[in-house]
């Protein structure tokens, strides 16, 4: 593993790297987890892989939105990121198929996850 | 010091003393129940709870310390209805079963419910249903009676490191067991006493051999004998209110007789006994050079056991000369009978210990039967005793002294010191410096093995020679000792000391786990000056001139470490699992 | 170009959802201005907006727009989707909004990449506190943040640190406390397991503080993940450096190491927990001495909770005075709460200090889902207090909810409605404390229970009036005589409940009626005739054989010998068996 200095540090401070443009999230804390996140995720990896989509498929921890896990966040060139609640196989599958290929955003699954604003960061 | 007002006394005090300590120097007394002065404050009853000026709450004073300024205020109307709220809480998970309790009239929770007034059972009895642990038949546990204060596990494993207690389970449900939930006869036990002398119920308790006695004192055609300790002298009297520390010699010969004792002998003649054996041993070890240095003394059945279970490489160190009232035992079924013309069988010997691992001792190995039969038939600790007197309608404070009965009765100001702590030590070295220079030793006061420090140490010199002698009381300290000579033994270094004594009770035997309750530090000290004043007022000061073992070793038992004197007072011990199964 | 995104939702709880209609509305006006190809319109499941009438939220600008009439939809569309310009009239600024400090990377980062974080302007705190910073200085930093402990009591962090600091110690150490037990708290769990280095950083300046070179992770070991995931941040951590030897260039040196938390909520007092690190039996002992003077081996050691520990990685990053800016006067920063129970969204929040309970609970957490009315929430876990709905104003701080007679505890916030007996809800709270007491001292472990069996006798009908008394009398003794907080805590639920629901357990015990049919000893069974189809499903399912009867004069229960088990009520499968 490549050692972290005080100068790769104060780089980041200086010129902090672009918020990544392009990635799908799964929440994979305990919570997800127990809602099918892990087959989600599953799911989503092999069907980018197979697709070749350039698109990352991400695991991340509980943004606080327990009740509507497993929580996708979907963040894709030409399209505002967007969190889907209560994914399944299924409506990964519409993920994959209408919002990553098509770009076009899939019906009534959307939830405005909790805002993750942290103030002054 | 810190300055404070405890009820408005202004009190000054040396930083760190707590409110508790603090508050008895202005004739203040808080309440305790789990709080004992030999052990570390644990805070488990809630009964001593005070106010300090500006806080809402309530903190125990046994374990929170004085700080300057505070304002203490220890009893008000709120205090006093918490703290009966918690002993009545107690109440509440306890049986009322005072009457038939070992503890009755001298239990510390009995006492703190009569001082509250408590009439009534304010809340329902919801009791555990516990068995009693039997298994060792040297201490009781009743578990039911256990108020979980926690004061036996602190003694068991900080005070005698031998862990063998420890609490069970959780919440309402908790309990005192031995560690593992096995019986207390399978765990590490050295059946010192400790635990049941420091318990403020009758949740641990000596297993009461009382009756066995009687029934013998009844039986005509048994010959019923008894032998008393050094410590127990000094002891029993605060069973009848007499002053602490009082020696109670004459009284208690005179006591045994009247409940039909037909030889009242003394088990300082065996000290003075087992003193010629146990000097001619270091002599052969240490001017001889045949055997193993350091000594180390083996007179209390519990550091034995101890040693078997946790240090067994030092077996080769140890005087394999039997304690004091074991060889009182075999002498009174062998030398005794045979002059009496007395069957043995029919002899029935008691020893009246302060102990309750002696209870253990008289049945440990195949020597405890050296004379053919079990040498002593039972043995009873000083509480038993002081219940035994009151039962026989003896008004004990009253008595007047009488002698003990001759030639096993008779002994020297060395033998009675066996009781404390250094006391082993000082009459071993007095005989052993005769033995090696042939002459006597101008001031025999041994002051630095004297006194209730943990680790005592010493260099004697003995004519040419210095002797490095170490002396340590209560088990915790015995290995701050021992790990010096394994140390040195490990490295082949000279030995660190040349002869160690060790008491498993802190004190010694007069801080017994078979003496009355109450025991302090200032209490030891006072029973171990009865017996410093015993040795005094004795001119025979030294073990071997004691006429009366050198007539015994004459008559009978040959040489010191002679065959028979091997035979009859010598044993052998070894390796033992720490748990059984 | 980003396409414009509306998000339509109806949030009227009652009535026929209209989102689709909207939806259709929207989606065909949007065509009419041949927009179809900038503007995609969505329905949405949730935009955790409620009882707003027709909302839209726009994206990515994220404009909300609120009580939307189908006539509204053309100004939106003209106006804003064409010409980009707010609608004003139908802006909607949502109340107090969370703010994320604790969790401000949570759901954000990958919590198994070190680079994430890093890239999240991770571990510049500890930098800053080793290069920028003496640690009185950085300790003076968090008093200036004004950071008090999350783990309940609520101690200022930079007190303990400094007291630990100054407290004379060959070795001392950090310990993170991560046990949380509290039934229904899991924001410790949450972020252990998704952004673990904003503790481990919390911890390194901790250390750096009081002078430490040890420290432990304590997590409850039901926690799997989160060990895991803690796990591989420390290996991270030592391999790029991060922990060690010579961290960062300079000479402080940390070892972090997890430890599985024995499972009993009291190992989360934090001189149990040493006990229990250290190997022995899990229970709290008297303090003083604090664990900042003899903590663990008898070393100065600091102890403090995972969410204590990420709020101070963020104030060495940010600065106190960023940090102070939120929350009210002695509360400052923001809580995470695990809204749980009755409420629509359940989850974790984190809001400034000083939000009214209402605003989490209503306008955060939905309200109640089954619309039913809310009758209380609980806080502060099994030792806080129930705090009915006529205080829901109240804001929330440290102060205020210890004046309500609850407190903050970890975060855990259950929500309770008309179906919720206070009773038996107070029943629970003490009976898991009962559970969980370690049995050291006697008026928590003896006290507990006899509440316990007075709370039973009230629910099981058997209740009398004095008894309110010896409950009282019992919850002094405890609150003024247990060893720890646990015990201290215990009676609050009962406490709380008398005061503010007096009237409930006047029900229970004088009228032996439990009003949300709860407590179901006090239920009275009876069969309807009417009803009843004489199947005799009830008599046989009876345990105690007391419903009898025959086809002809049909079926009765005899209330002399009923144990209101309740069978009946449940076999009866044409509901000829009323419960009042
Ligand atoms: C019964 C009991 C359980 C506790 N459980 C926890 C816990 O799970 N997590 C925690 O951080 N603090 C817990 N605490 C509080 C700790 O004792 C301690 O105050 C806290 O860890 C200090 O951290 P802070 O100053 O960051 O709040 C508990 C206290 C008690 C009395
Ligand atoms: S232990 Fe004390 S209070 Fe309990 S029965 Fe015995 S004498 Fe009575
Ligand atoms: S007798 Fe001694 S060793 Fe045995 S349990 Fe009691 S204190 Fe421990
Ligand atoms: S047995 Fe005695 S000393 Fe031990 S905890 Fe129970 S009451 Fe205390
Ligand atoms: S020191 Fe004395 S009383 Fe204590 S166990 Fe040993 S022999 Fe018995
Ligand atoms: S209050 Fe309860 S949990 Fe705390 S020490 Fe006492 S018995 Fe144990
Ligand atoms: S189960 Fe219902 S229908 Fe059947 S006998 Fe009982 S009350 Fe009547």
């Amino acid at each position: 593993m490549e050692k972290i200095t005080k100068d790769r540090l104060d780089e980041v401070l200086k010129n902090p790297p672009p918020e990544n443009g392009r990635y799908i999230r799964v929440g994979m804390s305990s919570c997800g987890v127990a809602a099918g996140a892990a087959e989600v995720f599953a799911l989503l990896r092999s069907e980018v892989e197979k697709r070749k989509l350039a698109v990352p498929v991400v695991p991340c921890g509980c943004s606080g939105g327990c009740h509507s896990e497993p929580l996708v966040e979907v963040c894709v060139d030409g399209l505002p990121s967007v969190t889907y609640g209560k994914v399944n196989a299924e409506i990964a599958m519409r993920i994959i198929e209408e919002h990553v290929r098509d770009k076009r955003l899939v019906q009534d699954y959307i939830v405005d996850a909790p805002m993750k604003r942290a103030v002054a960061l | 010091m810190v300055k404070a007002r405890i009820n408005g006394i202004t009190v000054k005090v040396p930083e760190g003393t707590t409110i508790l300590d603090a508050a008895h120097k202005v004739q203040i007394k808080i309440p305790t129940l789990c709080k004992h002065p030999d052990l570390r404050a644990t805070g488990a009853c809630g009964v001593c709870i005070v106010k300090i000026k500006g806080s809402q709450k309530m903190v125990r004073a046994c374990c929170t310390p004085l700080e300057e300024n505070m304002e203490i205020t220890t009893h008000d109307p709120e205090i006093v209805a918490v703290r009966r709220s918690v002993i009545e809480l107690i109440l509440s998970r306890h049986p009322n079963e005072c009457l038939t309790c070992g503890r009755n009239q001298n239990c510390e929770l009995q006492k703190l419910a009569s001082d509250f007034g408590v009439r009534r059972e304010s809340f329902p009895q919801y009791l555990p249903d516990i068995k009693p642990d039997t298994s060792t038949g040297t201490i009781v546990l009743e578990p039911r009676k256990c108020i979980s204060c926690g004061r036996c596990i602190t003694v068991c494993q900080e005070m005698q490191n031998v862990w063998a207690l420890s609490m069970l389970e959780r919440g309402i449900d908790t309990r005192i067991s031995p560690a593992g939930d096995i019986s207390l006869a399978d765990s590490p036990c050295v059946n010192c006493g400790q635990c049941s002398a420091h318990c403020p119920t009758g949740a641990i308790f000596e297993n009461d051999e009382t009756a066995k006695v009687w029934q013998a004192l009844q039986d005509e055609n048994k010959y019923c004998i008894v032998e008393i300790a050094p410590a127990v002298r000094v002891a029993i009297g605060e069973a009848f209110g007499l002053p602490l520390g009082q020696n109670c010699t004459g009284k208690l010969y005179t006591a045994l007789r009247r409940m039909g004792f037909e030889a009242v002998f003394d088990t300082n003649f065996g000290a003075d006994v087992t003193i010629v054996e146990e000097a001619h041993e270091f002599v052969e070890r240490f001017v001889h050079k045949k055997g193993a240095l350091p000594l180390i003394t083996s007179c209390c059945p519990a550091w034995v056991d101890f040693m078997e279970k946790f240090y067994p490489d030092m077996i080769e160190h140890f005087s394999s000369c039997k304690s004091p009232h074991q060889i009182v035992g075999v002498l009174s079924k062998t030398y005794y009978a045979r002059k009496k013309r007395l069957d043995p069988a029919n002899a029935y010997v008691v020893s009246v210990m302060p102990c309750t691992a002696k209870k253990y001792e008289i049945k440990r190995s195949g020597e405890m039967f050296a004379s053919g039969h079990q040498d002593i038939d039972v043995s009873i600790t000083t509480r038993e005793l002081g219940r035994m007197i009151k039962q026989a309608g003896i008004d004990f404070a009253s008595l007047p002294d009488e002698e003990s009965d001759h030639i096993l009765g008779e002994y020297s100001g060395a033998g009675t010191i066996f009781g404390v702590t250094g006391g082993v030590m000082e009459a071993a070295l007095r005989t052993a410096y005769d033995y090696i220079t042939g002459g006597k030793l101008k001031n025999i006061d041994f002051e630095n093995v004297r006194g209730l420090a943990g680790v005592k140490e010493g260099a004697v010199p003995v004519g040419s020679h210095t002797v490095k002698v170490a002396v340590a009381h209560g088990l915790r300290n015995v290995e701050a000792v021992l790990s010096k000579v394994r140390l040195a033994k490990a490295r082949g270094e000279e030995p660190p000391y040349h002869f160690i004594e060790v008491m498993a009770c802190p004190g010694g035997c007069v801080g017994g786990g078979g003496q009355p309750y109450g025991v302090t530090d200032e209490l030891r000290v006072k029973r171990g000056k009865g017996l410093y004043k015993d040795d005094e007022a004795h001119t025979m000061r030294y073990s071997h001139e004691n006429p009366w073992v050198k007539k015994v070793y004459q008559d009978f038992l040959g040489e010191p470490l002679g065959t028979k004197a091997k035979e009859l007072l010598h044993a052998a011990y070894k390796a033992r699992p720490e748990y059984k199964k | 170009m980003t396409t414009t995104v509306v998000l339509i939702r109806d949030t009227d709880s009652g009535g026929a959802d209209r989102t689709r209609d909207v939806h259709d509305l929207f989606t065909q006006k949007v065509r009419d201005a041949g927009l179809q190809n900038e503007v995609q319109v969505v329905r949405a499941a949730d935009l955790g907006i409620y009882n707003k009438g027709m909302v839209a939220k726009i994206l990515p600008q994220g404009i909300v727009y609120a009580g939307i009439a189908d006539a509204d939809v053309d100004d939106i569309v003209t106006t804003t989707l064409a010409q980009k310009m707010p609608v004003s009239r139908l802006v909607y600024c949502g109340a107090n909004e969370q703010v994320r400090i604790v969790m401000r990377n949570c759901g954000i980062v990958n919590p198994e990449c070190i680079e994430d974080y890093i890239a999240r302007k991770g571990y510049q705190g500890i930098k800053r506190a080793l290069y920028d910073l003496t640690p009185e200085k950085a300790i003076e930093e968090l008093k200036t943040s004004g950071l008090r402990g999350r783990g309940g009591a609520g101690y200022p962090t930079w007190l303990k640190w400094s007291l630990a600091r100054n407290a004379f110690g060959d070795r001392k150490f950090v310990i993170c406390n991560g046990d949380e037990g509290d039934p229904g708290a899991y924001m410790d769990r949450s972020v252990l397991e998704g952004d673990p280095h904003s503790v481990i950083e919390g911890m390194m300046i901790a250390a750096y503080c009081i002078g430490a070179t040890k420290g432990f992770l304590y997590i409850r070991a039901e926690y799997p993940l989160a060990i895991k995931r803690v796990q591989k941040a420390l290996d991270d951590a030592y391999g790029t450096g991060l922990l060690g030897k010579d961290i960062l260039g300079t000479s402080f040196c940390l070892d972090l190491e997890v430890r599985l938390g024995a499972g009993a909520f009291v190992c989360g007092e934090e001189t149990a927990l040493i006990a229990s690190v250290e190997g022995k039996r899990g229970t709290p002992r008297p303090r003083p001495p604090y664990p900042s003077d003899v903590g663990l081996f008898g070393k100065p050691t600091v102890i403090n909770n995972v969410e204590t520990f990420a709020n101070v990685s963020y104030i060495l990053l940010n600065g106190a005075k960023t940090f102070a800016s939120i929350g009210t006067d002695k509360s400052k920063g923001t809580k995470v709460f695990a809204l749980t129970g009755k409420i629509r969204n359940s989850g974790l929040v984190e809001i400034p200090m000083g939000t009214p309970l209402r605003v989490i609970i209503e306008d955060i957490g939905g309200g109640v889902a089954s619309g039913k009315k809310i009758l209380a929430v609980q806080t502060g876990g099994p030792s806080g207090g129930v705090i009915p709905e006529q205080h829901f104003d109240t804001p929330v701080s440290y102060e205020h909810l210890l004046e309500l007679g609850s407190f903050m505890g970890s975060g855990g916030m259950i929500v309770m409605d008309e179906d919720d007996c206070l009773v038996d809800i107070a029943k629970f709270y003490l009976g898991f404390c009962v559970d969980e007491s370690c049995g050291k001292c006697a008026p928590c472990r003896i006290g507990g229970f006899q509440m316990l069996k007075v709370l039973e006798k009230i629910t099981d009908g058997k209740g009398m009036p004095e008894d309110l008394d010896t409950l009282k009398r019992i919850a002094q003794a405890m609150r003024k005589a247990s060893l720890c907080a646990l015990g201290q805590g215990a009676p609050n639920p009962i406490i709380s409940t008398m005061k503010y629901f007096a009237e409930e357990y006047r029900q229970h015990i004088v009228d032996r009626k439990c009003r949300a049919g709860k407590c179901t000893r006090l239920m009275r069974f009876e069969i309807l005739d009417t009803s009843c189809k004489r199947c005799k499903l009830c008599v046989v399912n009876c345990p105690v054989h007391c419903i009898a009867g025959d086809r002809e004069k049909g079926y009765r229960i005899d209330q002399e010998k009923c144990i209101k088990c309740g069978r009946c009520f449940e076999v009866c499968k044409f509901e000829a068996v009323a419960r009042s």
